[in-house]
């Protein structure tokens, strides 16, 4: 009964019409992003959210979440006809969608990206209502050494799980902590590391760091290379799979939407650990791993269904938790902030039109965005003809301008173009920004729950290993390292031995 | 190859010293307080310390010989000159955006941006900058209500 009341207000939200039109730009602004390569969801979402500041927050989210799940669906464009990822979650939809392109098949490709991303963002979003609120009753248990220890478990997740080294991972959490300190001591009310900067006082600007540290550093990266980019001519016909295309593809969508949606809600997931995942596995199960990366359907069908329901699973821990799996939800949670409302466990409670609103944004978005992908394929291959060398300059100009509008402030500018620099050499150093946003975001919340915890157990740690809830998140944490660590040590032995 | 190992020892020596800096920063200038009551130094103090911790490992770990390395790229000078010169342009925007103004000072850059990276021709950079500064100007200050500066000409 609670389902379908729930359904219900989460339609009555979506359907209100300034709602429905902010869900279709975001759907819009999604795809787009997705299509053009060297922007993400996160850099493009930290780029907008000072436009939706004057809206209602309900509105605000409904956009910012059709953007992130709206790029994945966009991704996979660029990267069947191109063979360069629109964004990184759909990296592994090149291997075989840019060479069923080359085969004159490009149309199954897209449409079979187009409608597993649709499946499975649409039971994702089912299960999000089925799996968010219990978790949210489950969470009210929580008291801050619990906390603490989720949170710490979603930063370790997110640097063990990171592309990158686990020491250079855990080095940048390290660095987003000490940033998420500079500002004023809620506590004790003393300055910390402000310099007597009446700009500082309030903490660093959470918007113009992220514009800087993924905005800036891709454009730059996009400049070091060849400006132009070959799209590959061919007739985009057949959009509608056949049935063989189906039977081939039916079981990898749905592996794939599982798989997708249980990596998305784990604190470091995300998509394009998803859309690795499901690849790697549909080739390990299928009959013929061979033909993998030769323009075989399924391997099109799994990881773009996987990113798109790890991409909405993701909306689980922040909405019900209050812990963002990922950077673009650090950038979601950064939003809520602002807008003055605090993502977790009370939310669902408090908030409920903007819970189920955004749940009823995910129907109505995947149904938006099947027609966006489909039928108007057309104008996207026009974007992707679109120069680089034209496109730069505009989004320069958006980070400058939407950096400036959130205090009006040049100091933002500045910050945001210094973090710029700093994200450039991070990522020539192979340094991810990702663990630094998500430490950014989390540090005053973490600070908060330590500090408290101690106080409770009068300075005992034991505090985080006496209670049943904390010490298996610190036990998941440490497992999570040590399951990094342990192959290094295991090869270092071989080696010595 | 080399190359590489070297960036690495680099960057966590840069890393360390930052460490340095923040836990001598916050042992000068913050009370680091109790167990049972840390003070407000007492975050940064652990952040510094764990980020010098995993540097001189990080460090450790790029010393020759005991780990293989892979490549970075390493790009001509005037790709760098490019990238110099588009962050340059940037600061300098930022500087001068009060007294140039909004408009005049986006203008500028546009043109700048649309000529350094893969010269368009002029017609086409003149235009387009003053459009995208048009169309900038009009989604921020007047359907955002953004107050963007009008620097000394008043626009």
């Amino acid at each position: 009964m609670d389902f379908f009341a729930n359904l219900s207000l989460a339609f009555s939200v979506i359907f209100q019409p300034n709602n429905l039109l902010f869900c279709f730009i975001g759907c819009l602004i999604g795809t787009l992003v997705g299509v053009l390569p060297g922007l993400g969801p996160p850099a493009a979402i930290a780029l907008l959210l000072p436009s939706t500041l004057h809206m209602s927050p309900v509105a605000a989210i409904i956009m910012l979440g059709g953007i992130y799940y709206g790029a994945m669906y966009g991704g996979s464009t660029t990267s069947i006809l191109v063979n360069i990822p629109g964004e990184a979650a759909s990296v592994v939809t090149c291997l075989d969608g840019y060479q069923m392109a080359r085969q004159g098949r490009a149309g199954p490709a897209l449409g079979m990206s187009a409608f597993g991303s649709f499946f499975a963002g649409t039971i994702a979003t089912l299960f999000i209502m089925m799996v968010a609120p219990p978790l949210a009753r489950f969470a009210l248990k929580f008291g801050p050494p619990e906390y603490f220890s989720l949170m710490f478990l979603g930063l370790t997740l997110v640097t063990s799980l990171g592309t990158g080294s686990l020491i250079k991972g855990l080095m940048m959490a390290a660095v987003g902590i000490f940033l998420g300190t500079i500002g004023t001591d809620i506590i004790s009310g003393m300055e910390r590391f402000t310099y007597g900067s009446y700009t500082l006082m309030d903490g660093l600007g959470f918007i113009p760091v992220i514009m800087g540290l993924f905005g800036i550093p891709e454009v730059l990266e996009n400049l070091e290379g060849s400006l132009k980019r070959e799209v590959y001519k061919t007739k985009i016909s057949h959009i509608f799979p056949t049935l063989k295309d189906w039977g081939d593809s039916i079981w990898a969508m749905i592996r794939g939407s599982f798989l997708g949606f249980f990596i998305g809600i784990l604190p470091g997931g995300g998509p394009m650990i998803a859309s690795l995942a499901a690849y790697a596995t549909e080739k390990r199960i299928s009959k013929h791993p061979e033909k993998f990366g030769t323009g075989v359907i399924e391997g099109v069908a799994a990881p773009e269904a996987a990113n798109n329901a790890a991409s909405q699973g993701a909306f689980i821990p922040l909405l019900s938790l209050g812990v963002p799996g990922n950077a673009t939800m650090a950038v979601l949670m950064g939003a809520l902030l602002i807008y003055g409302i605090k993502p977790g466990p009370f939310l669902i409670d408090k908030n409920p039109d903007l819970f189920w609103g955004v749940i009823g944004s995910m129907y109505v978005g995947n149904l938006t965005l099947l027609i966006l992908n489909l039928p108007l394929i057309g104008l996207w291959v026009k974007f992707l003809k679109i120069p680089y060398a034209l496109l730069y300059p505009l989004i320069l100009v958006f980070t400058l301008v939407g950096s400036y509008s959130v205090n009006n402030s040049i100091y933002d500018v500045i910050t945001m173009i210094l973090f710029g620099v700093v994200g450039y050499v991070m990522k020539k150093f192979k340094y991810e920004g990702a663990p630094l946003i998500l430490a950014l975001v989390l540090s005053p919340l973490m600070e908060n729950a330590l500090r408290q915890s101690l106080i409770l157990s009068h300075g005992s740690f034991g505090i985080f290993f006496t209670r049943p809830i904390s010490l298996v998140l610190f036990v998941a944490a440490i497992l999570s390292l040590a399951s990094q660590i342990a192959p290094g040590f295991r090869k270092k032995l071989k080696i010595e031995g | 190859m080399v190359l590489a190992m070297k960036r690495d020892q680099k960057s966590s020596l840069v890393w360390f010293a930052f460490a340095l800096y923040i836990c001598i920063e916050t042992a000068r200038k913050l009370p680091i307080g109790t167990w049972s009551d840390p003070g407000p130094g007492f975050w940064p103090l652990g952040a510094g310390l764990i980020l010098g911790g995993l540097a001189a490992l990080a460090f450790l770990k790029s010393l020759p010989g005991k780990f293989s390395e892979e490549k970075v790229p390493w790009y001509p000078l005037h790709t760098w000159k490019r990238i110099a010169a588009v962050l340059l342009a940037l600061l300098i925007y930022a500087a001068t955006m009060d007294s140039l103004g909004f408009l005049l000072g986006t203008f500028l850059l546009l043109i700048f941006l649309f000529r350094v990276a893969e010269p368009q021709r002029w017609t086409l950079a003149l235009g387009a900058s003053a459009l995208i500064s048009l169309a900038a100007y009009g989604l921020f200050e007047k359907w955002l209500r953004t107050q963007l500066p009008t620097g000394i000409w008043g626009f």
